[in-house]
């Protein structure tokens, strides 16, 4: 009887893993990720001709206005302030080009070691000695992301992201598709930041920024 | 849907994306996409994933190496790039070896694909 149980969870667990593969197969062949939210349905798409011309005017005129700030520092002119304040981000590049150096390093001996199938406990050496390293290399990362996030590129690609956001998110009304925002203060000002920030994460799978 | 990257990779490892696949590559007017241009980050992902596996499941056979390599990321990412840094020096040593110097300080190429 057991045993009986055990085999019925796992057939509702593969049953339940194709139908999750199923879906993302139509989403691949689509370009389209459907959601739900509070009962309702949106999805995103990859933006179409118009609507990328429309993506490009937007992004050049914020990048006028970034341009026209002083309080707004580009990235070069960012790293050089810190530098004069004693933080020097060019050695946090050193850090991360040397672990990368080593990473590569361990993977090709990785590689090697599995393709003379040399055994598990050897694989898993190389394994640790790899996660080891990127876990190092993320911490850097992370620094850096978090000292230059204010300077102008990335408040640029952060703009992009909510635009392409903006024009790819559609919700389902009378059973068909359509545009959620009409207009680009409508976005800014909406409240449900729980669909926004769903709509972005999926919309930055489908386009490139 | 949990983590479409996840799935996205479990799916271009399954026998069904790689049969599929394998008949793209060798019947003309077989699909992958209903788009043929255009291509999105995720089908541009799903495509080097599509590759990565058909190359390893090649190498199982022919080349016997390990089955492990299918595990984790970590694994099949250094198996391919193992290989690439391998089959380049293959292929640099033989290019070598089609330029022939028959009289010093001149070297012959062959022409290629003649």
């Amino acid at each position: 009887m057991v045993d009986r149980l055990n085999d019925a969870e796992k057939i509702v667990k593969d049953m339940e893993k194709e139908t999750e593969l199923s879906k993302v197969e139509e989403l691949i062949k689509e370009n389209k990720i459907s959601f739900e939210k509070q009962g309702k349905q949106y999805r995103v798409r990859l933006l179409n001709l118009s609507e990328k011309e429309e993506l490009d005017m937007l992004r050049r005129k914020k990048f006028g206005q970034l341009i026209k700030d002083k309080d707004i520092l580009l990235e070069k002119e960012l790293i050089a302030t810190y530098l004069e304040r004693g933080i020097n981000i060019s050695e946090i590049d050193d850090q991360i080009k040397k672990l990368d150096v080593e990473d590569i390093d361990v993977q090709i001996k990785l590689g090697e070691s599995l393709s003379k199938n040399e055994g598990e406990t050897i694989f898993k050496g190389y394994k640790d000695q790899i996660q080891d390293l990127r876990t190092q290399k993320q911490v850097l990362r992370a620094q850096k992301i978090l000292l230059l996030e204010f300077c102008l590129e990335n408040q640029l690609l952060n703009y992009v992201a909510q635009i392409i956001t903006y024009l790819s998110l559609d919700e389902l009304k009378d059973d068909k598709w359509q545009r959620m925002f009409l207009s680009l203060e409508d976005f800014q000002n909406y409240k449900d930041e729980s669909i926004i920030n769903k709509a972005g994460e999926y919309s930055m799978l489908l386009q490139y920024l | 849907m949990n983590n479409i990257y996840d799935n996205l990779i479990e799916l271009a490892k399954s026998i069904h994306s790689q049969n599929l696949f394998t008949a793209a590559k060798e019947i003309n007017g077989i699909r992958l996409f209903k788009n043929i241009f255009d291509f999105s980050r995720l089908q541009e992902i799903y495509l080097s994933y599509l590759y990565t596996f058909d190359t390893i499941n090649q190498d199982m056979v022919i080349d016997k190496i390990s089955e492990h390599v299918l595990d984790d990321k970590i694994y099949w990412d250094a198996y391919m790039l193992w290989k690439r840094k391998h089959t380049n020096k293959t292929e640099n040593k033989d290019n070598n070896k089609k330029d022939l110097k028959l009289i010093p300080g001149k070297t012959i190429k062959f022409p290629k694909g003649s």
